[in-house]
């Protein structure tokens, strides 16, 4: 056999190989290093949540920005609306004096209807 | 076979470890380690500190003598292997000791860490007859000085087999090379470790 040569070890060299030291103790710092390392990788709870929370954030930011957007649209739609009866507003009063005569027997409104009423009459005599 | 690693439990039934013996000390020495390992997958610090203690001394060192001279990386290495471990776990099946499968990881790291440190280049780690000096004759050394003074490649192969108890296959496995090429290895390092253990200069042993 090849392991007969003269330069092999001897049995009892390679029975001592196999009874050589087999644990070495590591430092102190070792196992807290490794733990923080796996933490740091998203392992051990804190590190998945760490992960979860990333993800919700960038899912909060999109919604934050369609919120945003859709508030823009709200209020552009608004602005829009609201200019249009500013727009309407020289004419606006007398259609609510007149439906307010024909509707809601205001006494304030009857006083100022009177004075107009008085003041027409007073035109018509005039011309 | 491996005979000379500690299988810890491979043979005992994974039994799950309750949720409120995962902070006590005792009762978690008491586990196996496939239940330590089942509840490190699941998340458990205290399971995977429980492995670490458990294992962590007989990776330093296997780790160191596969270093050599590098062995001031050894944990360096050990925490490499524990980060490259930890993920895979999910992927242990128990068909070997967890010790041995650690020490795959170990081994893979340590080479890596050898590459990366260009110490020695990886490709020539089975052709190297030269990296060995050899003391001159009236310096005897001690076993572990001459493992760490052997080339690499010997080096590797014989603390494999001969001081973790790996066959050639699994070596072979392991290496990346042929039963064969771990055989003729393991017989050269034996050589050169003689040579070096009588103190007897280079040109004797080549």
């Amino acid at each position: 056999m090849m392991y007969n040569d003269d330069n092999e070890l001897t049995r009892d060299r390679i029975a001592e190989l196999s009874t050589l030291p087999r644990e070495m103790q590591p430092s102190d710092l070792l196992e807290e290093r490794v733990v923080r390392a796996l933490r740091n990788d998203g392992h051990f709870g804190s590190a998945p949540r760490i992960r979860q929370s990333r993800g919700f954030g960038i899912a909060l930011r999109i919604a934050a920005a369609i919120a945003l957007f859709a508030g823009g649209v709200a209020t552009g739609r608004y602005l829009l609306a609201t200019d249009a009866p500013q727009s309407a507003s020289a004419t606006a009063p007398a259609t609510i004096v007149r439906d307010r005569d024909t509707t809601v027997p205001n006494p304030e409104t009857r006083t100022v209807n009177r004075n107009e009423e008085t003041i027409v009459a007073e035109r018509e005599m005039w011309l | 076979m491996i005979g000379s690693i500690p299988a810890n439990d491979v043979s005992l039934p994974a039994l799950a470890i309750p949720e409120t013996a995962l902070k006590d000390k005792p009762v978690m020495a008491l586990a196996t380690d496939s239940a330590l390992i089942a509840a490190a997958v699941g998340g458990a610090e205290a399971a995977f500190r429980e492995l670490f203690r458990r294992h962590t001394p007989h990776l330093l060192q296997f780790v160191a003598r596969v270093l050599g001279p590098a062995s001031s990386d050894a944990e360096d290495v050990v925490q490499d292997t524990w980060l490259r471990a930890y993920p895979a776990l999910v992927t242990f099946r128990n068909e070997s000791s967890f010790s041995t499968w650690l020490c795959s990881v170990g081994l893979r790291a340590a080479l890596d860490s050898m590459r990366r440190g260009r110490r020695h280049i990886a490709e020539t780690l089975f052709d190297d007859d030269s990296a060995t000096e050899l003391p001159p004759a009236e310096d005897r050394m001690d076993i572990e000085s001459a493992i760490a003074r052997l080339a690499p490649g010997y080096r590797m192969v014989l603390v494999l087999h001969d001081v973790e108890g790996f066959t050639h296959e699994e070596i072979g496995l392991q290496l990346g090379i042929a039963p064969g090429t771990s055989k003729a290895q393991l017989f050269k390092a034996r050589r050169v470790m003689r040579a070096l253990l009588s103190g007897r200069e280079k040109h004797d042993v080549q």
